[in-house]
């Protein structure tokens, strides 16, 4: 009987070094709901823009993130972004609806992460017209708070419930 | 709980763990897992086909380069759905390269037709196209992220039934054969990129 157990007891412990996973660490730190490791954002604006993305939490549980990366280490930025969303955890896991904006000023690259639960609701083409209409063309002007209020202020519209959506 | 019964408790446990760890469920959870991952697979290259009439209406505005592309496309298109990869065919390597080749094929295509497209300036001003443009994109970003999704599962589950002790029972009791991960035509997209993410 001993022989048996001591047998399970070796076959578990090889299945405990089987499934030990390789944690990655993300390539920036997640300071807050605003991360400006390119530093291109005064801090009035990050607390500002903090409150309104606290306040878009509290009322729809959509977390939105914004990034500002200082460089892209070569990488494709849909690549990035995708990696560092999910690296973050950024939104509820069973609902999968997290949001992140991601600026590379040093590639002149901006992209709009959107976590699965939320395809319905931010579509591709609706992104890529947010990302056209309100982002580009004040970060062509060198105004990346504009810039990214701006997109902010779209993508609560695309999240908030109808009626508000109607009302905007 | 008298001596007896909890040593007896003990023993069902172990003997009932030490089964999980040989394989009998992991195999299936791990080959469970894969073919849910190619369902996934799946139901992107759907999407990107769905898109391809779109893509059609509007290369009608451009010329004969763009027209030629776009029957390049198709017929990759018609090829990739006559290959029906189904949760079975996963170990299959020859059927899985000939999907693969006809959808490297498509997605080679599409990303052509767009880049000939910039030449029109009346074509990519609209909003249709922005539209279009973008959905095509993020379905390629997708398909992507489906597929290294797939492998993974394709590498934990091959892992698992050629590692003991779960290859006992993969062997003895599941008969398991190894699964084919997708090999994208186009170098290293199937593979995720290796982002150094480690902050400096």
């Amino acid at each position: 009987m001993r022989a048996i157990l001591v047998c399970f007891v070796l076959l578990l412990s090889g299945c405990a070094q089987a499934n030990g996973a390789d944690n990655q660490r993300p390539a920036l730190e997640l300071t807050g709901r605003v991360v400006d490791a390119a530093e291109i954002l005064t801090p009035q604006f990050e607390d500002q823009l903090t409150t309104r993305l606290a306040e878009l939490e509290a009322e729809t549980k959509v977390q939105l993130v914004v990034a500002a990366t200082p460089d892209l280490k070569g990488h494709d930025i849909s690549d990035y972004s995708f990696e560092l969303a999910n690296a973050w955890g950024i939104g509820s896991k069973e609902r999968n609806d997290g949001l992140m904006v991601l600026v590379a000023p040093k590639e002149r690259k901006v992209r709009i992460e959107v976590g699965l639960g939320l395809e319905a609701s931010v579509k591709d083409e609706e992104a890529a017209k947010i990302v056209e209409e309100a982002i580009i063309p004040a970060f062509q002007n060198g105004d990346f708070e504009k810039g990214i209020s701006r997109g902010v202020d779209r993508l609560i519209i695309e999240v908030s419930p109808a009626q508000l959506k109607e009302a905007a | 709980m008298n001596f007896t019964s909890f040593k007896r408790a003990v023993i069902v446990a172990a003997v009932s763990l030490g089964l999980a760890s040989c394989g009998i469920n992991s195999v299936p959870t791990a080959e469970e897992n894969a073919k849910a991952k190619w369902a996934d697979v799946e139901a992107q290259f759907q999407r990107r086909a769905n898109l391809i009439p779109n893509l059609a209406e509007v290369a009608k505005g451009a010329a004969e380069n763009e027209r030629n592309i776009l029957t390049e496309v198709t017929e990759a298109r018609a090829k990739a759905t006559s290959i029906n990869v189904t949760a079975d065919d996963l170990g299959d390597a020859t059927k899985m390269g000939e999907l693969a080749a006809a959808q490297g094929q498509m997605s080679q295509g599409i990303g052509r037709l767009l880049a000939s497209f910039e030449a029109y300036p009346n074509i990519t001003s609209t909003q249709g196209y922005l539209t279009l443009q973008s959905q095509l994109e993020g379905t390629e970003n997708r398909i992507a992220v489906a597929l290294r999704d797939y492998n993974e599962a394709v590498r934990n589950y091959n892992t698992t039934i050629r590692t003991f002790p779960d290859t006992i029972g993969a062997n003895i009791i599941h008969g398991a054969e190894p699964l084919v991960p997708y090999k994208a035509t186009t170098e290293g997209a199937e593979e995720a990129p290796t982002l150094d993410m480690t902050s400096e």
